[in-house]
């Protein structure tokens, strides 16, 4: 597989689901709030019936019932993860949208859901979504990017530069 | 030198245990890849790549690395992978 990247211009990220964004210090993981995965940020959904959405326009490379990676046009990949430790739901919840390996545009949806049922479950719907394999200047750059508090999906999220 | 790891984490190689896995990786002093059997072998320190060859608990991978080293970074990593990372 190519992993190289070419740096085209900074990548917009739009908030995969409506919520509240909130640092990824603030997830309940230590892995995702130590940036073991990779920086970005997370969102503390609304909870009832939502859609995920893509983060980016890209290809969505990887699709599981609780998480999806889509990668840029410049390769660059992005990682949505639907709640913590929601792959041990087995799938049970999660509607898929779109089909893994499809061009999706920002925007588009990806995966229907319900965050208070992943609650009600005891596990938290809090989603990380990261930028994978960013380099240290662009961990930086992003950190300072995110727009925290409210947002709509569709909404800008972080800048990777 | 390649070696052959049995993933131990039930979930496989998602995104929490593909993160320990590749911090791992990238703090080795040679560079690894990692493949599932038969398979184009992917930068083990990409967690990108590494995402997207959705390996699933109990599958065979095939870590490789050449030089001075190898064998205990592959010892050290065939290790890990044999521990259940999602604890």
């Amino acid at each position: 597989m190519n992993t190289r990247i070419v740096r085209a211009r900074p990548l917009p990220v739009v908030a995969p689901v409506t919520g509240r964004a909130i640092a990824l210090a603030d997830v309940p993981d230590a892995v995702f709030a130590q940036n073991m995965v990779g920086p970005g940020a997370a969102i503390d959904p609304a909870r009832g019936p939502g859609v995920v959405v893509s983060p980016v326009s890209g290809i969505l490379v990887k699709l599981k019932p609780h998480a999806f990676v889509v990668t840029a046009e410049d390769g660059r990949g992005v990682l949505v993860h639907l709640g913590i430790d929601t792959v041990n739901l087995d799938g049970g919840g999660f509607v898929l949208l779109a089909e893994e390996g499809s061009v999706v545009p920002a925007g588009t949806p990806v995966i229907r859901w319900n965050p208070a049922e992943v609650e009600a479950a005891g596990l938290s719907p809090v989603c990380p979504v990261i930028a994978l394999d960013a380099d240290l200047t662009a961990v930086r750059a992003l950190a300072g990017s995110v727009a925290l508090g409210a947002v709509s999906a569709g909404d800008r999220l972080f800048t990777w530069a | 030198m390649q070696r052959t790891v049995t993933v131990a984490s039930r979930v496989g190689l998602h995104a929490r245990p593909a993160a320990v896995f590749v911090k791992a990786t990238s703090a080795a002093s040679l560079p690894v890849t990692i493949a599932k059997a038969g398979k184009e072998p992917v930068s083990a320190r990409s967690i990108l790549a590494v995402l997207g060859l959705d390996v699933r608990g109990g599958e065979d991978v095939v870590l490789e690395t050449e030089g001075d080293g190898a064998e205990t970074i592959l010892d050290k990593l065939a290790e890990l992978l044999t521990e259940d990372l999602e604890g």
